[in-house]
Order: structure tokens, then C-alpha cells, then sequence
């Protein structure tokens, strides 16, 4: 008898222990989301009303991955009624390199207050003159200056026709001593003589042809 | 086989298509054809393999000559450069602050009056073309169009100094010497 009780109640004291065992995961469970900074603990259950409770990184305004080059240029549309302009690069050159940046810096100010598209504002790569001369007496040639030119490109688009000759009026009675001022539409040949030059991949082209 | 009709002709081989003349026609199997696909295949492979090549290389994207404007030269980072400047007087900072404000206020007179002119000409402009259209349609649709012979325009800085008149200047040449970057 006293048997049978004890394995009736080892029964119940297993169903029991079984019945503790279940009960005990949700005490550890409350123990991990109590926030105790000790217990590292990643369990989410995906029933609770907590799942995702630290979740942030939705909230916040996605960034777009960097884009290394952009081998894409912009051309716009160059007809149309009110006959706008497209892409115009507007070069200055000069040997001075303080004053071609100041007049480049100038120009980009003043498209802003007009209210003009400006696309991009870059510096061409400085070229390097030797100038020599042939001495007086004498064949050989002496050198004379190294002399650095520098070019600023500043880059329009959206000019109206009626604006334009008043834009080019103010930018030439503004035009510093020594800068040289050209404006040109903007073609791929200009984007291309900003990049490098590949030998390799250019004499692999003529292979191919 | 030894047995010969009388009615056939003796040949040597049966590519000769007549008794007197010479092969002519080229047997077609032999070795020559197998060349040919050798070569096709060859000329094959090698064209794949320049089309990789070509491939990795366009792969790398093209990147922008570095200026030579924008990087200081390593002489002026190295060592800690400080100018000596001569202290100044009272009354000097003082003039010289005065003549700096006065140096601003004529520059911001300047300033708005090539704003104003900026904007009369644009108002006399519109107004201009305003009484254009009341006129004739035509003509201002004519004056609206863009300049085609507007750009490319170019123009040269004022000069300090007007050209010497018999200047004779001498003898020389101009060696560009700038750095070419391959990638």
C-alpha cells in the first residue's frame, strides 16, 4: 500500500517536478527581461508582447550606400519654348591660383543669389609651363620661369535666354586681370579629360578591333 | 584489285580527276583541316581571353587626376613655421581698423548698387518684351529664342598696362612639363 502510495505520489511528484520545471523557464524568462545588465541574454520570443522591444534602426532615415564614381554625367534637354540652356561650363584660367579661386568662389556666390542651377564646381588639374628663352649671345636656351596655370570650372544649367546676356555682362565687368574667361556647353570629351588616361585598356580595345 | 575492265582509265590515287594533270584538289581528309580548327580555336581563346582582361579592367571605375592645387607640399607641414610679426601701435590698429570699416561700407555700396543694376535691367528686360508681344507675336517669339552663337564665348582678363608699341621680345619656347597619371 504504502508502495503503491509511493508511486502514485512519485507519479504526482514527477507530473509535479514537470509541472515546476515549466513554471521555473518563465521565472529565468522574467529574471532576463527584468533587464539585468549582467545576464546577456537574446532570447526573443516572438509571442510576447516584448519581441523587439530595443528595435531603433528602423526609426532612423536610411542612408544610401556611397557611390565610389559616378560614370554617368548629366545632359539636359536642350530644346524647348522658354529655349533654356543646357549644361554650361563656365572656365576661368589664369596663372594666379588665389585670385582664379577667388573669382571662381565669386561667380558660384552669384549664380546662388541669382537663383541659377549650379550642376558642380571643380578645378581642372594644374598645368606646368617651362618657358625658356634664348640668351643674347649664345645658342643655348636658359630657363627662365616655371609657371603654373590653374583652371576652376564652374558648372550651369537652367540658364533662360533672356538671363544669359545679362549673367555674362556682370561676370565680364567682374573679371579680375589675368583670368582668362570661357564659356563652353559641357560635352562627355570635357568629363573625360578630368579622368585618368588607361594605356593598358586602350591598347587592349585596338587589339580587339 | 589485279581485275581491270578495259573501259577504265589507270589513275594513280582517285583524287586525280584526270590522268595528265596534277592534284589540283586538295584531299579532304588530311591533316591541313585539323589546323584550321586548331587555329579557330586558338584565335578563340585568345579573344575570350582579352575580353576578361578587358572586362576586369572596366570593372575598376575611372578615377579623377588628383590636383596639384589642393595637396600642400610636405616643406610647409614639417617643422613649425611662425611668423615674426613687428607689434604694432595703438594709433596704427586703430587707423587701420577704421580704414578697414570704411573699406567695407564702400564695398557694400557697391555691392547693392550692382545688385539694383541687376535688377533694373531684368525689370526693364520683362517690360521691354511685354510691349514686344503687345506688338507683334512673331518677334517676340523670335526674341525668346537662345543665342546659338552665344557660346562658346571667350574673353581675355583687362590688361595693367596697354601693349608696348615695338616691343620685340625674345627668343624662347614653352616646355609643358605636367605630370601625366595612368591608371
Amino acid at each position: 500500500m504504502s508502495a503503491v502510495v509511493l508511486c502514485s505520489r512519485n507519479g504526482a511528484l514527477l507530473k509535479q517536478v514537470f509541472a515546476l520545471s515549466r513554471a521555473a523557464t518563465p521565472r529565468e524568462d522574467h529574471l532576463c527581461a527584468a533587464g539585468d545588465a549582467l545576464l546577456s541574454c537574446h532570447r526573443s520570443y516572438r509571442s510576447r508582447p516584448t519581441h523587439g522591444i530595443g528595435r531603433y534602426k528602423y526609426l532612423l532615415p536610411k542612408e544610401t550606400p556611397k557611390k565610389k564614381k559616378d560614370r554617368v554625367q548629366m545632359k539636359e534637354i536642350n530644346t524647348g519654348t522658354e529655349y533654356e540652356y543646357g549644361d554650361i561650363n563656365i572656365q576661368m584660367t589664369s596663372y594666379d591660383l588665389c585670385l582664379v579661386e577667388h573669382f571662381a568662389q565669386y561667380v558660384h556666390r552669384l549664380c546662388n543669389r541669382l537663383s541659377v542651377r549650379v550642376n558642380e564646381s571643380y578645378a581642372m588639374p594644374t598645368r606646368t609651363n617651362e618657358v625658356l628663352f634664348l640668351e643674347e649671345r649664345g645658342s643655348k636656351m636658359q630657363l627662365d620661369a616655371v609657371l603654373t596655370t590653374h583652371q576652376r570650372i564652374v558648372q550651369i544649367s537652367g540658364l533662360s535666354s533672356t538671363f544669359a546676356p545679362i549673367l555674362l555682362e556682370i561676370i565680364q565687368s567682374n573679371q579680375p586681370e589675368g583670368v582668362h574667361l570661357l564659356m563652353k556647353e559641357h560635352t562627355e570629351a570635357d568629363f573625360k579629360s578630368r579622368l585618368k588616361s588607361r594605356p593598358e585598356l586602350e591598347e587592349l580595345l585596338a587589339q580587339m578591333t | 584489285s589485279s581485275w581491270l575492265p578495259q573501259g577504265f582509265p589507270l589513275r594513280g590515287s582517285h583524287w586525280q580527276s584526270s590522268l595528265l594533270e596534277l592534284r589540283t584538289s586538295l584531299p579532304v581528309r588530311a591533316q591541313p583541316k585539323k589546323k584550321k580548327k586548331v587555329d579557330v580555336r586558338k584565335e578563340q581563346a585568345q579573344k575570350d581571353r582579352l575580353k576578361k582582361k578587358i572586362k576586369k579592367l572596366e570593372k575598376a571605375a575611372p578615377e579623377l587626376i588628383p590636383i596639384e592645387d589642393f595637396i600642400t607640399p610636405p616643406q610647409y607641414l614639417d617643422s613649425n613655421r611662425v611668423r615674426s610679426l613687428p607689434a604694432l601701435s595703438p594709433e596704427e590698429t586703430e587707423r587701420r581698423v577704421l580704414l578697414l570699416k570704411r573699406w567695407c561700407l564702400f564695398k557694400q555700396k557697391q555691392d547693392e548698387a550692382e545688385k539694383k543694376a541687376i535688377q533694373t535691367l531684368v525689370e526693364s528686360q520683362q517690360e521691354a518684351l511685354k510691349e514686344l508681344r503687345l506688338e507683334s507675336e512673331e518677334l517676340y517669339q523670335a526674341a525668346i529664342r537662345r543665342d546659338e552663337g552665344l557660346f562658346p564665348f571667350e574673353r581675355d582678363g583687362p590688361k595693367h598696362t596697354p601693349p608696348l608699341p615695338g616691343y620685340d621680345p625674345p627668343e624662347g619656347k614653352c616646355v609643358d612639363i605636367t605630370k601625366v597619371y595612368t591608371q
